[in-house]
């Protein structure tokens, strides 16, 4: 008995002590300086986010996610304003000499702050070039130095060096090791920073508002090495805002930078983004309870928020993107496994008609209405690229170009059956099978992309009939879902994206052209692998040749931007008139609660500019859809 | 020495009876006539019409709660099976569109829809039932598989004394293989699917199972009327199968209903993960994981709310009705 | 008792080494894309510099030999893709705290909740406080985890008038979590307590006992209880390391940055370091548990001797 109860009491203790005592233990000291508006109270601005970041390190990770941070942390050589023009960063001024090929910046005094906000060195051209040098060291394993080859003189040539060490590569060629001085970037002094490119790139300029083209502090790189960007006090900060916290899967916490030349400019004291893996579910629930302000809104719940009177007015939305485009792919090489009938789906996908008969049975207003319940259609896009993309000089939009405006709905159910009847004929004489299984993946971690192939399913094969397409949907892997699925030919027809990553229509090729190289076409980004067709000589062989070609001359063209365009739309209207791809969407701009107003960032089509928080200041109530749109005028 | 017993005093009466009738004179080969020799009825014992199936479900019945559990459960069972061949039944994955061409989102129970659709337009109704099916033949899978496994490997560690202590070791050294990690590993390297589901969970239950039997088959190994078998000369086998089984059918029944409730519990974890069953295939796990993501809007609770009762009631009926079998089963029990 | 203690302990670092080879040997089946993040983006040739360097390219004894080195010195080595170029056992220490805290809390609170629980339903049995108790476990038990946290959630801080998301420092924080975790303890020991408690009142010495005259009352709480709460004993220490371990539902609903999630991220990112190392404590964890809780039984009723059989519980 006694031995029982003791025992007990002991254990009881033991508990009992061991909570106790965590509960005194007070969390660690990261009381910093705020700074504070006139009013006397840190203005602070609170989000979820259900995503933690793989890395800070902005010189070599290529996902979006990352990205944020770094955009309101560093500044950039120029930055864009309101209306997308571009104007000064941390470059006060710059001039292009032509015949060089160089681009010189003069920049401005800046310093580089730690996470304390307090100043750790000065900023100088030497930063730029110590963090190129860094991007293209391959022990770093940057994802975005292949932005750089082609573009900055020797880039390709110095990181391939490193790689091969005088060896070969797969298509024999060989890569000597180089100095590094021999790549186009060089500190002249302190506040001069030269950029020598590799050929003539007419958006050059437009680009450089991305992470590979950030700074970093030269001798801490050295000094840290793989490990810098692993925590908020291993980086230096010269942006609008430094990062004061970072405790993954908790919370990142960014400050206002006192020191940086535009701090007046900046409104918001406090960023505060709290982790949370439900903040979607959650999100919605703490706007109706004021403790954030920001939360996206699905889908899901928008009929129900718009029908209640007095959550009808916190719903606002995202600022319309025009740098991500959706289209729906045809894979000529595929390489899924046999049960899926890859065979039968490759003699069936070369066959134009079989292809026009699924671009035009394609409702996209239904199935874009999963994601955009109220009005669909303004995001339906009859191009691959969006509408006011890009201008030339006249400020004439790439997309009114002849052949793009000549481009009408793809859907078409009764041009549809026709191509059907057509295709049946042809195939059925090359011995294909029917129904022709289709297979069409989906990511399962993006919200509601299962809900919308369920319907893309269902409508096409109710009007091609069940006989003709078996449509099979199957989730990917959630991780590395493009590499698993797309990249590696696992699918037949599929949704997929594409982001700009400059203002030319040439960005908007990459997905589609395959440069030919000595041994062979080169895969390219690996989104259709047109190149199978032309190496098979199938029927759509010539046609693949054919936009290869125009794609070829209007790269060749770079003067003439009126030329240059035209020749661009020439190419992307033979691309969707032949059914080589399905023209889709823009990204729907999501709904949200939001207390700040999207039209008073830093606008870019591309770039980091969209996620910066400078200029911006918080209201006092959510933006409902009237202001939204009063904002957009 | 007399001896005094109901027997004797029987012997006596009949004796008396006898020779009174004798007093009325028969001759003797009427008296007396030989007495058949039947050897089966030579070894016939006293016959007690005690029947274990049949106090079992005596007892069973006496408990009026789980009864009718158990009656709202097989109605539940079969209406699962049943529903789709019901008139005006749609299919759980077909997406029902209006007139012009749009999905039905979000309608709210009512006339045209028994439970409401979903945000694409999939009547809930049948995917409820669908969802059932899905789980209870996952569920039972697993319990059957397990069974089965644990049966087998649990008798022959219980009762084959030269394999004891390999087995026993075996199962220190697995069963201290946490649980979760197995689920999600295998989980996320086979695709998600039904299969691999039935898999995982399996994996991570047989080896309960089978320790359960062994400690059973432990404690009755050495009991009298196993002990006269083997004496007897009876193959172990049979003795297993004979003796020992029909003891513990009682306790894997309560087992097995129970392994279902868990199976379901497991399928709403996986999918909560994110590995779980793809959306063409409804299931109560998914139906719960799509209607959480609803929860804080009032007016779309339903799509939570019946999917939770669905899979409450299943829990609760299999947990009574196991428990309430147990207890019945139990011969302590039997008056 | 030493013989057999060191028994044990050579048994569970041989299951502890079986553990981590399967899941070691498992991981390296996953594809190779899912080591890098960027791995669309890179070129072939940085592939196999990154798979050099973490050691893939080598055959698999290899590779088992150096991890078990490794692992000797105590080193686990350095987080690929979750944090990158972060040390595991950092990344574990950081995170371990907050979700032992939680845990033992609410661990607390299901032992003074529930074990009273069963012992008053196991006293008034089949009358109304036992069938209200035992409509309370059954709706515990019924309800998925993953629906009732939420509700509590979503209703618990109405009523109590605090944020949806966590806070360390304030202690009216910490009750909804802590109640939310300790609901399923609450049932698990209310209801095998009550059967054990039953089980154990059909036996000769209650019966002599009874016959005696004691009172019900006493009967139940000074020798029932003490008997029937030995082979829950066994489970104590293993519940209690589990917390350490952390409840996904809990910190994902709370935010709370505990050890959660933790492992299903980073199986989900192939993150394989990490996972080696959270694996490792886990079986640590796991193995550490049952021999406390086997030494609990024997100090609890001195009927159990470590040498015989496994019990029938």
């Amino acid at each position: 008995m006694k031995k029982r109860r003791l025992t007990r009491f002991l254990f009881t203790a033991l508990i009992a002590s061991t909570a106790l005592c965590g509960c005194a233990k007070k969390s660690d000291g990261n009381t910093k300086t705020t700074a504070v508006t006139k009013t006397g109270t840190p203005v602070t601005y609170t989000a979820l986010y259900p995503r933690e970041v793989t890395t800070l390190n902005y010189l070599v990770t290529s996902t979006i996610l990352d990205h944020r941070i770094p955009a309101n942390c560093i500044d950039t050589l120029v930055e864009y304003d309101l209306d997308g023009k571009i104007k000064e960063g941390l470059a006060a001024e710059w001039t292009y000499d032509k015949a060089a090929l160089t681009w010189t910046f003069k920049l401005r005094d800046a310093k580089w702050v730690d996470h304390t906000g307090a100043a750790a060195a000065d900023v100088t051209a030497h930063d730029f070039v110590d963090a190129m040098k860094y991007a293209l060291t391959p022990e770093y394993e940057s994802a975005s130095a292949q932005n750089l080859f082609g573009v900055i003189a020797n880039a390709q040539e110095y990181y391939n060096g490193l790689v091969f060490n005088g060896g070969a590569d797969d298509s024999g060629k060989i890569w000597a090791p180089i100095d590094f001085s021999e790549v186009g970037v060089t500190a002249v002094d302190d506040h001069t920073l030269t950029y020598t490119l590799a050929a003539e790139v007419p958006y050059f300029l437009s680009s450089l508002v991305y992470v590979i083209y950030m700074p970093a502090y030269g001798p801490q790189l050295e000094e840290l090495g793989k490990s810098f960007g692993t925590g908020a006090d291993k980086m230096y900060y010269n942006g609008a805002f430094y990062l004061a916290e970072f405790a993954p899967q908790e919370k990142q916490i960014m400050k206002k930078n006192t020191l940086n030349y535009d701090s007046d400019h900046v409104f918001i004291d406090v960023l505060e983004r709290i982790y949370n893996a439900e903040a979607l579910t959650l999100g919605p629930e703490m706007i109706r309870r004021g403790e954030v302000d920001y939360a996206e809104l699905t889908a899901d719940i928008l009929d129900d928020w718009n029908n209640n009177e007095e959550t009808k007015k916190l719903i606002s939305r995202e600022r319309p993107k025009t740098d991500y485009s959706q289209f729906y792919c045809f894979n000529f090489d595929p390489q899924f496994d046999a049960s899926y009938e890859p065979a039968n789906w490759k003699k069936a996908v070369n066959n134009e008609n079989f292809r026009q008969a699924l671009a035009a049975g394609l409702n996209r207003l239904k199935s874009v209405s999963v994601l955009e319940p109220d009005s669909p259609d303004t995001y339906i896009i009859n191009s691959i690229t969006p509408i006011k993309f890009t201008y030339n000089e006249d400020g004439k939009d790439y997309t009114e170009f002849n052949a793009i405006a000549a481009l009408g709905d793809t859907y078409d159910e009764a041009g549809a059956l026709k191509f059907k009847a057509i295709a049946i004929e042809e195939l059925s004489a090359a011995g294909v099978t029917f129904p022709v299984k289709v297979l069409m993946p989906y990511n399962p971690e993006i919200p509601n992309w299962d809900k919308e192939s369920q319907v893309v399913e269902q409508q096409m094969e109710a009007l091609l009939g069940a006989d003709f397409i078996d449509i099979i949907i199957e989730p990917g892997p959630a991780d590395n879902f493009l590499t698993e699925v797309r990249r590696s030919g696992k699918y037949a027809f599929m949704k997929s994206g594409w982001a700009a990553d400059y203002a030319d229509p040439e960005t908007w090729t990459d997905p589609f052209y395959q440069e030919k190289g000595e041994g062979g076409y080169k895969p390219g980004y690996k989104y259709s692998f047109f190149a199978k067709a032309i190496e098979d000589n199938t029927k759509t062989a010539e046609t693949v040749t054919e936009y290869f070609a125009l794609v070829d001359a209007a790269k060749a063209i770079k003067v003439d931007t009126n030329s240059r365009f035209e020749a661009f739309a020439e190419a992307e209207a033979y691309l969707i008139n032949h059914a080589l791809a399905v023209p889709y969407s823009i990204q729907v701009s999501l709904h949200l609660a939001n207390k700040l107003d999207v039209f008073e960032a830093q606008y870019a089509p591309f770039g980091v500019s969209w996620m910066r928080y400078k200029g911006m200041t918080v209201k006092d109530h959510y933006i409902s859809m009237e202001e939204y749109e009063a904002n957009r005028k | 020495m007399k001896q005094f017993s109901y027997r004797h005093n029987k012997e006596s009466e009949l004796m008396t009876q006898m020779e009174a009738e004798e007093a009325v004179s028969m001759p003797e080969d009427e008296l007396f006539s030989f007495a058949d020799f039947n050897a089966a009825d030579a070894e016939k014992t006293g016959l007690s019409n005690y029947s274990y199936w049949h106090s079992t479900i005596q007892a069973f019945l006496k408990k009026k709660g789980a009864v009718v559990l158990l009656v709202l459960l097989a109605v539940l069972l079969i209406f699962t099976f049943i529903q789709p061949y019901l008139p005006n039944q749609y299919d759980p994955n077909l997406i029902i569109n209006d007139p012009g061409g749009m999905q039905y989102r979000n309608i709210l129970p009512g006339e045209r829809f028994i439970l409401g659709t979903n945000s694409i337009g999939q009547d809930l109704w049948a995917r409820i039932w669908a969802g059932t099916r899905t789980s209870l033949l996952i569920g039972l899978s697993v319990a059957l598989a397990e069974a089965l496994i644990g049966i087998t490997v649990g008798v022959i560690w219980g009762y084959v004394r030269k394999v004891e202590i390999l087995l026993t070791e075996v199962y220190n050294i697995i069963d201290n293989i946490p649980n979760t990690i197995i689920l999600i590993l295998v989980s996320y390297i086979l695709r998600p699917g039904v299969r691999t589901l039935i898999f995982a969970m399996c994996l991570t239950g047989w080896i309960q199972m089978a320790r359960f039997i062994r400690n059973q088959i432990l404690i009755i190994r050495d009991r009298d009327y196993n002990v006269a078998s083997r004496c007897l000369g009876t193959p172990a086998v049979k003795i297993i199968i004979k003796n020992l089984l029909p003891y513990l059918v009682s306790v894997i029944m309560l087992r097995m209903a129970l392994t279902i409730p868990v199976a379901i519990g497991n399928e709403v974890f996986i999918t909560y993960i994110g590995l779980g069953l793809p959306v063409s295939t409804p299931s109560l796990g998914n139906l719960i994981n799509e209607g959480r993501a609803l929860i804080t809007s009032a007016a779309l609770r339903y799509q939570l709310v019946y999917p939770t009762i669905i899979v409450s009631f299943v829990t609760i009926s299999f947990y009574m009705v196991g428990n309430a079998f147990a207890d019945a089963a139990d011969p302590k029990n039997h008056v | 008792m030493v013989n057999y203690l060191v028994k044990r302990i050579g048994r569970s670092l041989l299951t502890l080494v079986l553990i981590l080879t399967i899941v070691f040997c498992l991981l390296r089946l996953m594809p190779v894309e899912g080591y890098f993040p960027n791995f669309e983006k890179m070129t072939p040739e940085q592939i196999q510099i990154g798979l050099d360097e973490m050691g893939l390219n080598d055959p698999l004894p290899v590779q088992l030999v150096r991890f078990f080195k490794d692992l000797l010195q105590g080193n686990l080595g350095v987080s690929r893709i979750y944090r990158a170029n972060v040390l595991v056992v950092d990344i574990l220490a950081d995170k371990m705290p907050l979700s032992l805290k939680l845990g033992s809390l609410s661990m607390l609170l299901s032992l003074l909740v529930g074990l009273p629980l069963g012992a008053l339903m196991a006293r008034y049995r089949l009358r109304f406080f036992d069938k209200l108790g035992t409509l309370f476990i059954v709706c515990i038990q019924a309800v998925p985890a993953a629906v009732y946290f939420l509700f509590i959630q979503l209703y618990g801080t109405r009523l109590l008038d605090v944020g949806l998301l966590f806070k360390a420092d304030d202690p009216l924080y910490w009750v909804l979590p802590a109640i939310s975790m300790s609901l399923s303890n609450i049932a698990f020991y209310g209801m095998w307590l009550r059967r054990y408690m039953v089980d154990e009142s059909n036996k000769d010495y209650v019966r002599l006992a009874k016959a005696k005259g004691i009172s019900e009352g006493d009967v139940l709480f000074k020798h029932v209880f003490r008997n029937a709460f030995v082979p829950l004993a066994q489970y104590i220490p293993t519940a209690f390391l589990n917390t350490v371990i952390g409840s996904i539902y809990i910190e994902s609903l709370y935010s709370i940055p505990g050890m959660g999630g933790l492992l299903v991220t980073v199986i989900k990112k192939h993150d394989n370091t990490m996972v080696q190392g959270i694996v490792l404590l886990y079986a640590c964890v796991g193995v550490m548990g049952l021999l406390l809780g086997d030494l609990m039984m024997v100090m609890l009723d001195p009927r159990i001797s470590l040498s015989g059989k496994e019990g029938d519980r």
